[in-house]
């Protein structure tokens, strides 16, 4: 009996090579140079569309309007941007919705192209994964229950913290909370509709992510404290091997940032 | 190397094994007070269902068709978000025993009665004919011979419900599958997390169905 446990082991452990190793040799190579469409690029051209995965849950940068099914927000246009520079059409694309824990495995999966979904660059993140310029910065915030009387993160002291999973406000809270000098505790759900329902029942005593996501879940009981924490700059991730498609997004980018595109964008969704 | 499987991401996950470890040791905690629990109501929910008292029965029918046809999330929901509402608060721990526990006592129920069914009628009435009294009769005639039939079963459920455990990730539970999900969700090195972790639910389980397989052939319910 032990050798066979030793044997499915060890069957496990290769597998989980087998995958990493296929991983690197299927991986395409950035295109060299400027010349030339990259592999990555003329692959969507070719397939017609662009695959994007954006956040539905979160009014005014990405939601899924319950009554007309219709996808919009800041994002999307920045989406039907992008479509339009790669594809010459700003309706070749296709939105996908994700969550902040299905982005990462979708871009490498192929499922989708880019990922454009509130996603905030760090360092960490930058090393699975290609991030353009910020085009968007927002902060941390806080929302408590009106009836907590809960007005600033001093009174968050000892209390519990819900976060979202995959989220960098757990950490930006950490931070401030240690700066402080109090101690919180934190919980962590997988969506943020989850996190809103642990606030109501109680089981949490804030709940904590970017502010404008935050704004989406704000009702009669709950406010929204002024306090922001280090500032979230959000990028268009792209798979790490599509460095060519990388760079045509930035540049994109920087290009809508120069003409002012961008800043129109955020002013037609309040964001400015 | 790119790729979910990078080196690199391997070298975290060695680095915050602890954090693993945590989670480990409360998912073993939590399987074996789920498994007692789940041992507890199954035997009493179970012998309730063999009696002959109406209402007996009919407990029996109302918590096993009640807690088999729900699925267990929406019952740790329930235990989760929605007892708070009215005043009772939980610790998810306690959510986690209880769900669990009740969820596969309902299985267990159903296993001791079918075991108890299985032995026949004429074994109750012999010992009836010998002066035994209902409950002497069940303990020294028909349960032992129950208990050959619904071991392996029982075993299966115990595997089932250590898996189980894992739902209590959806709320914030503090297992084994929190941890993973928690780990590689901050830093997004989520193949090494879930390889790990299902070789972490493997290790426990794995020695378990192992040893139902031996009871089996050694109490020749299977060849």
């Amino acid at each position: 009996m032990k050798k066979l446990y030793i044997l499915i082991l060890s069957l496990m452990m290769f597998i989980a090579l087998a995958v990493s190793g296929c991983g690197s040799t299927t991986d395409s190579k950035p295109a060299a140079g400027g010349t030339g469409t990259a592999p990555e690029i003329k692959a969507i051209q070719d397939r017609g569309t662009l695959k994007v995965g954006v956040k539905v849950d979160v009014p005014k940068f990405g939601f899924k309007d319950p009554k007309t099914g219709q996808i919009d927000g800041f994002e999307i246009d920045l989406t039907r941007a992008l479509a339009k520079k790669i594809l010459g059409d700003e309706k070749k694309f296709e939105a996908q919705g994700v969550t902040a824990k299905t982005r990462g495995p979708l871009l490498d999966n192929g499922e989708v192209d880019l990922v454009i979904a509130t996603f905030t660059i760090t360092e960490e993140r930058k090393q699975s994964y290609n991030f353009s310029d910020p085009y968007f910065t927002d902060g941390v915030a806080l929302m408590v229950k009106k009836d907590s009387g809960i007005t600033d993160l001093k009174g968050l002291a000892d209390k519990t913290i819900g976060v979202a999973q995959s989220a960098t406000s757990k950490k930006a809270i950490q931070e401030a909370a240690d700066k402080e000098g109090i101690k919180v505790k934190f919980l962590e759900f997988g969506t943020y509709p989850e996190i809103k329902t642990a606030l109501d029942s109680g089981r949490i005593n804030c709940f904590s992510v970017d502010g404008a996501i935050l704004y989406g879940y704000l009702d009669d009981t709950t406010v929204i404290l002024n306090d922001r924490f280090t500032p979230q700059e959000y990028g268009v991730a792209s798979k790490k091997a599509n460095a060519g498609l990388a760079k045509t997004v930035n540049d994109t980018i920087n290009d809508m940032k120069k003409s002012g595109e961008l800043d129109k964008l955020m002013q037609k969704w309040g964001l400015k | 190397m790119p790729g979910p499987f990078a080196g690199f991401k391997w070298l975290a996950l060695v680095n915050d094994w602890s954090v693993f470890a945590e989670g480990f040791v409360q998912t073993i905690l939590l399987s074996a007070l789920g498994l007692t629990l789940a041992l507890g109501l199954g035997i009493f929910f179970g012998l309730l269902g063999t009696s002959h008292v109406k209402l007996f029965k009919l407990l029996n029918r109302v918590y096993v068709e009640f807690i088999q046809n729900t699925p267990l999330v929406i019952q740790i929901f329930f235990l989760y978000h929605g007892l708070p509402h009215l005043g009772i608060m939980l610790p998810v721990f306690v959510v986690g025993v209880l769900g669990v526990g009740v969820y596969h006592g309902a299985y267990i129920a159903e296993v001791i009665r079918a075991g108890v069914e299985s032995v026949p009628r004429g074994q109750l009435e012999a010992a009836y004919s010998q002066g035994f009294s209902y409950w002497g009769a069940m303990i020294h005639i028909v349960l032992p011979q129950a208990k050959r039939i619904s071991y392996p079963p029982l075993t299966n459920q115990a595997v089932n419900l250590i898996k189980n455990t894992s739902v209590l990730a959806m709320v914030a539970g503090g297992e084994l599958m929190y941890h993973a999900d928690s780990w590689s969700s901050n830093n997004l090195y989520y193949g090494p997390s879930y390889v790990a972790t299902g070789l972490l639910y493997l290790s426990l389980c794995f020695p378990l169905a192992t040893f139902a397989k031996r009871m089996e052939r050694k109490l020749e319910v299977s060849s």
